[in-house]
């Protein structure tokens, strides 16, 4: 992240047409994450507010909280991967020689990448049966499966982060976090 | 199957996978084992789904955006001065304020490395300024900040919270007794080290000075206020609590300290959503989990092997301590909750534990692990914010350690401790 703040923390490192994609993607996905934020807090606080002074709850609070929790989750783990900020366990990973870690790193990337690609293509089967079930958002009115569309998008979002970080590891010398992220240690910029 | 599943997650926690793999590799192996084919894995989705859907979570955000606020903010800083002017002369004062800042800052933020960041970072110059030695300096304030993890608010609790069907609310109350009682016992032997070392003491403040510092601090110290106060009194849920303290926290620095721009808003917003996303999809993804665990009789066969059914209640809990203990000494407090609260469901339903009693000492446990080598993670936090190596960062925390786990036996020994606030307001 240190590294990234730096520079516009969007720039894309991928080459050409799918640079310029990846980067209005990266835009977009923060801009989600901002406004999903800030969403939810003036909807839950204006919740509070209207049956505090009001004594009036809003009918669709929780609905629309429930909304976009799935938005900043599904466009915030993209983003986590892009910035390389997935919570892992790290220490003996870290202990191993760079030789060790850039082969490790790759088949981390990749096994990450296919369980991502693998929940995108299973939430689609899901979207499908919940929209066949015709259920809608008894406040809001609006079919339940719309909600869940952002589900899919965000795994494959994920899983082209992490797909990328694979190629990007084993295309150059240096170890890479993410395709953002050079691992933030003294020692990688030794010549593997 | 048990076993399998377990080899399975251990072999990729400690290989450095993005913690969510583990968690989702164990339930799809343990899908596969149930049904034979993948034909059912929209069920994980729906799992995941449906673990992240709990209108309680929502505090989870919440919290972490008000703390994000404060952090960058002046709150912060106003209540380590305040603590300063009124302890930081005597013996040993700078620790103990350091102590009682994190404690302060915890009942702000629900975060322990939010605590270390906010209250370390001050801090630790002046003691070292001061002549404490960097490794007491760095295993106090480790331990310290995980005070905030007891004291309310609690991201740990939310999640204890939703995953065991607790009420949040009781067990936020609960852990106000087990973090004052650290805090007094982390002052105690900051005292004597200070004593024994001979740390000379800080000038003490006039009482000018302590009335203006008050002053600075006395709208930052509303927080506890409405957490504490709302909860107690039955105000707010505490989600309510968690919006209210948004809204009180953007007032404060944004209208009447001005320390920060509404610009500031959006990169904040943008942290805070990224912090979430992470937790979410290890919540969802400890929901599938646990669904798949629990169908498959996964904890029942555990805990047969263990033979914990045979130990009544304090062996019972004796158990549940030392494997949290031991899970978080490796992987982050979230992940552990996740996956150890669903397989001891069952037997802390047997034989009739309070579940605010085990949560709360499930949280103590939590922050004990995370403070202990060799993997806990605020060792890392530290090592990153501060930039010591990790032998100086571990070397005073042995004290530490020996002080929290005798107040996981008193604990389990005197519920009371926990439970006394908490029957004074629900009960």
């Amino acid at each position: 992240m240190e590294v990234s703040e730096n520079h516009d923390p969007h720039a894309s490192s991928l080459p050409g047409v799918l640079g310029v994609v990846d980067t209005i993607v990266s835009r977009l996905e923060s801009v989600l994450l901002a406004a999903g934020v800030l969403l939810m807090a003036l909807n839950t606080v204006a919740n509070v507010v209207g049956r505090f002074l009001l004594q009036h709850s809003l009918f669709f609070t929780e609905e629309l909280n429930r909304i976009l929790i799935i938005l900043i989750t599904f466009a915030g783990i993209s983003y986590a991967a892009r910035q390389g900020r997935h919570i892992r366990m790290s220490a003996l990973y870290d202990a191993l020689p760079p030789a060790v870690r850039k082969p490790l790193m790759v088949l981390i990337a990749a096994v990450t990448a296919l369980a991502m690609f693998a929940l995108c293509y299973y939430s689609v089967g899901y979207i499908t049966k919940v929209a066949n079930s015709g259920r809608v958002l008894p406040a809001l009115q609006v079919p339940v499966y719309w909600i869940f569309l952002w589900v899919p998008v965000g795994f494959f979002m994920t899983g082209l982060q992490y797909g990328f970080t694979a190629i990007k590891n084993l295309v150059s010398h240096d170890i890479y976090l993410s395709t953002q992220v050079l691992e933030g240690y003294d020692d990688d910029e030794l010549e593997v | 199957m048990a076993l399998t599943i377990f080899l399975i997650m251990v072999a990729l926690l400690l290989l450095g996978f993005p913690m969510m793999i583990p968690l989702l590799a164990a339930t799809f192996v343990g899908f596969f084992m149930m049904f034979g084919n993948f034909d059912k894995m929209d069920f994980m989705v729906q799992q995941i789904m449906a673990g992240i859907r709990p209108a309680s979570l929502i505090a989870v955000p919440m919290f972490i955006l008000a703390a994000d606020i404060m952090t960058r903010g002046q709150s912060a800083n106003r209540l380590i001065d305040m603590v300063m002017k009124f302890i930081g002369h005597i013996k040993g004062g700078l620790a103990v304020s350091t102590a009682s800042a994190c404690t302060l800052f915890g009942a702000v933020s629900g975060s322990t490395q939010a605590t270390v960041v906010a209250v370390g970072s001050p801090l630790r110059p002046r003691m070292l300024q001061a002549g404490y030695k960097d490794s007491f300096v760095l295993a106090l304030i480790i331990n310290a900040s995980d005070i905030a993890f007891l004291i309310p608010p609690s991201i740990g609790m939310i999640i204890y919270g939703v995953v065991s069907s607790t009420s949040i609310a009781e067990l936020f109350i609960a852990g106000i007794g087990p973090g004052l009682l650290l805090l007094i016992l982390f002052s105690a032997y900051s005292i004597i080290y200070a004593t024994i070392k001979d740390v000379p003491t800080e000038p003490k403040a006039s009482w000018t000075e302590r009335w203006q510092s008050v002053r600075m601090a006395i709208w930052p110290l509303g927080f506890p206020v409405i957490i504490v106060g709302g909860i107690y009194g039955g105000v707010f849920s505490p989600t309510e609590a968690a919006a209210v303290c948004v809204l009180y926290a953007a007032i404060l620095e944004f209208v009447i300290f001005r320390s920060l721009k509404p610009a500031d808003m959006y990169t904040i917003a943008k942290s805070t959503g990224l912090i979430t996303a992470v937790v979410f999809i290890l919540v969802g993804a400890g929901a599938a989990f646990s669904w798949v665990i629990s169908f498959a009789e996964v904890p029942q066969q555990i805990l047969a092997t263990v033979g914990v059914a045979d130990m009544g209640p304090k062996g019972v809990l004796a158990v549940i301590s030392i494997a949290f203990f031991i899970g978080c000494m490796f992987v982050d407090p979230i992940v552990v909750i996740l996956i150890l609260v669903p397989i001891f469901a069952p037997v802390v339903k047997d034989v009739g534990l309070d579940p605010v009693l085990v949560g709360t000492i499930i949280t103590l446990q939590v922050a004990i692990g995370s403070a202990t080598p060799p993997f806990g993670c605020d060792i890392f936090t530290a090592i990153a914010i501060f930039k010591r190596p990790y032998i100086e960062v571990i070397r005073g925390i042995f004290p530490f350690t020996v002080i929290l786990l005798a107040v996981s036996a008193a604990l389990i020994f005197f519920p009371q401790i926990a439970l006394f606030l908490r029957d004074l307001a629900f009960r």
